[in-house]
């Protein structure tokens, strides 16, 4: 019985789709994912993810397309026979079975040897850094050892594939830190391909290979994290991923390079540009991450800068973020350090310099 | 919590009037109990406490009592246990199998609840006649299974609605059949509401008496209808006394074994599924 290291399949997901009557929860998704990826499927509620992820696993049949774990079709398998690892939001641990039995279950299905199982179970225990803990039962455990068990339960049979539905949501806000970096560590070292789903997109930028932006059963984008929130190609990701100030604009394209038409006589110019945009006068979105914009003392002779006003300061520890009154751009918001802007009042006047800039296409007027 | 209310004059007459409200249901659910077991220590249900209290009415049961309390102590274990083998697997399949007509089938088995058990007895006779089930233990062992069927249906059922199906969705995505499954997931989970359905059907169908009335005869004698006709015949006499006794005494070694079994959590109220 081989214990260890099957050869990690790629996932092809090809045209995928599901209704609900009329509404449709998931429309046409295509999908390649390399063997050992961590793909993270990432979007608001209510966006699809989880009907995804159901007729991944086959609990719930897709209307249409194709699902392959490399060359072999498995969307006609019934969930037991696709070797794929689930590790739902409760955890959904057998109250009835000790950890160490809840972890050797898919073992016992497969019909592997008692010898091989323990040992695997102690692989397992290890790997998640429960040792010891076999004989417990689910119950005795806090929510992140349960969380780990149902991780160590899904990789036990080295399935082709690992679904992960929103397993940190039951955690409190200083262990989800932990447990991302913990599972993101445990994903690499098993070298396991995996979809994990998230509606939180600091986890999705922190965990993830790639990200599959979703919108309404759509998918968005797909990138890296870096791409992602660099360079978003829709006003949904400019706006879902990170924090954004969005000043509406045209695009101006006459001097060469491209440039934002702000009002009558402001035009500033795009540091990057979402792929599609190139024709002359689109209506777009100005995008500036707050962290790019620079705040300096008001100089009358400065070049490119905007005179702002400080509406108000969030002190977030590290940083702050100041709202300011900006002349010809609105109100907009900066993320400063704390030692930079400590000390800067409300209601003063300063410059404001904007350093890198990136432009989506703006789908309503 | 460490905030407790402060108790005003119109808590405490609340609270006051709430146990002695529990205290009188309490007492009028136990004293027809308490009432018959004090009696079978005298043999009349006129109970004095200035008369003796011995075991002389138990003494003297015959042995056509102790023919017909045997007979329906295995008529109503194995009816419960036949309707219980049925009735799970069906409910399961019901419930999330998502078959068409689930509601329709729902409802049909609660017939026996509401027909009057005279008349689906009665029902149960012209069928049983022909199939010479009448007068014999078969005969009464199934009419009890058609009643403890509705029963335990309607407890499997609502423990499997109960039930988040995420615990079968795991296993079959670790590779676990639908068999499987139910074997090593559904059941263990539900064991403890399961063993109550059968505490419940097992008491209804010891003392079930209207079903039985015509489909009993001379060589099919349950101790309900035993009791009633020697009562109506002789009247309360000593013996029969001492027989409601023994039933009661049934009926708490059975409760004992549950609770005790399923420890006191999941007897109190309706706690009937293991808890995640
Ligand atoms: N069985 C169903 N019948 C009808 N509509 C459904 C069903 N299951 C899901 N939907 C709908 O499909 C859409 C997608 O649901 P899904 O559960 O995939 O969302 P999600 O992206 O996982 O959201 P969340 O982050 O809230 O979990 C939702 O609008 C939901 O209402
Ligand atoms: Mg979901």
């Amino acid at each position: 019985m081989n214990t260890s290291n099957n050869v990690a399949q790629p996932v092809h997901i090809d045209r995928v789709r599901k209704t609900f009557g009329e509404f449709v929860a998931v429309r046409e998704m295509s999908l390649d994912i390399a063997a050992g990826e961590f793909v993270t499927f990432l979007g608001p509620s209510g966006c699809g993810k989880s009907t995804t992820l159901k007729m991944l696993s086959g609990l719930l049949p897709q209307d249409s397309g194709e699902i392959r774990f490399g060359h072999k079709r498995i969307d006609m398998l019934p969930p037991n026979k696709r070797n794929i690892g689930l590790v739902f939001q409760n955890y959904a641990l057998f109250p009835h079975m000790s950890v160490a039995e809840n972890i050797a279950f898919g073992l016992r299905m497969r019909g592997w040897s008692r010898a091989a199982k323990d040992k695997r179970v102690d692989q397992l225990l290890q790997l998640v850094r429960l040792e010891g803990l076999g004989g417990r039962k689910p119950e005795q455990l806090s929510g992140g050892q349960q969380q780990r068990v149902a991780v160590a339960r899904a990789l036990a049979f080295n399935p082709d594939l690992v679904l992960l539905d929103e397993p940190l949501s039951n955690l409190d806000a200083k262990l989800r830190e932990q447990v991302r970096l913990d599972l993101r560590d445990i994903q690499r070292e098993a070298n396991q391909t995996t979809i994990f789903v998230t509606h939180d997109q600091v986890e999705a930028l922190v965990m993830s290979d790639r990200i599959v932006l979703m919108n309404k059963g759509g998918v968005e984008q797909v990138g890296t994290p870096y791409e992602l929130y660099a360079t978003p190609t829709t006003e949904f990701g400019a706006r879902f991923v990170g924090a954004n100030n969005l000043v509406a604009a045209t695009l101006d394209m006459s001097s060469g390079t491209a440039q934002a038409r702000i009002g009558a006589d402001l035009a500033l110019p795009i540091t990057t540009c979402a792929a599609d945009l190139d024709k002359d006068g689109t209506t777009i979105w100005f995008c500036v991450r707050p962290e790019h914009l620079a705040l300096r003392p008001w100089n009358k002779e400065g070049e490119g800068q905007f005179a702002g006003r400080v509406l108000d300061k969030i002190y977030q520890g590290t940083t702050v973020l100041v709202d300011l009154d900006v002349t010809g751009l609105g109100t907009i918001r900066a993320e400063r350090a704390a030692l930079e802007v400590g000390d800067l009042p409300i209601g003063a006047y300063i410059g404001v310099h904007i350093e890198r800039s990136h432009a989506v296409a703006r789908s309503t007027g | 919590m460490s905030t407790r209310s402060r108790l005003t004059p119109g808590l405490f007459f609340g609270r006051a009037a709430l146990i002695v409200y529990l205290l009188i249901m309490v007492l009028w659910l136990t004293f027809p109990v308490l009432l018959i077991l004090l009696a079978s220590f005298q043999g009349t249900l006129e109970v004095s406490f200035s008369a003796p209290f011995n075991l002389e009415a138990y003494k003297t049961i015959p042995p056509s009592y102790w023919e017909a309390f045997w007979f329906t102590i295995r008529a109503a274990l194995l009816a419960t246990g036949i309707a219980l083998v049925v009735a799970i697997p069906a409910a399961w399949a019901m419930v999330r199998g998502k078959l068409a007509g689930r509601r329709a089938m729902s409802n049909l088995v609660l017939i026996p609840d509401v027909v009057p058990q005279l008349i689906l007895g009665i029902a149960l006779l012209t069928v049983f006649i022909p199939l010479r089930l009448s007068n014999n233990f078969v005969g009464v062992m199934l009419a009890l299974v058609a009643l403890s069927l509705s029963t335990g249906l309607r407890f499997a059922e609502a423990l499997l609605e109960g039930l988040p199906d995420e615990y079968e969705q795991a296993a079959q995505s670790l590779g676990a059949n639908k068999l499987t499954t139910f074997r090593l997931v559904v059941l263990p989970l539900i064991a403890p509401g399961i063993a109550i359905a059968a505490l419940f059907i097992f008491m209804q169908n010891l003392i079930t008496f209207e079903l039985l009335f015509f489909i009993s005869g001379p060589s099919a004698t349950p101790i309900s209808i035993r009791l009633f006709s020697d009562i109506i015949d002789r009247g309360i006499v000593p013996y029969a006394v001492a027989m409601a006794g023994i039933l009661v005494y049934v009926a708490i070694a059975f409760y004992a074994l549950v609770a005790v079994s399923l420890g006191p959590k999941y007897m109190a109220g309706s706690v009937m599924t293991r808890k995640g």
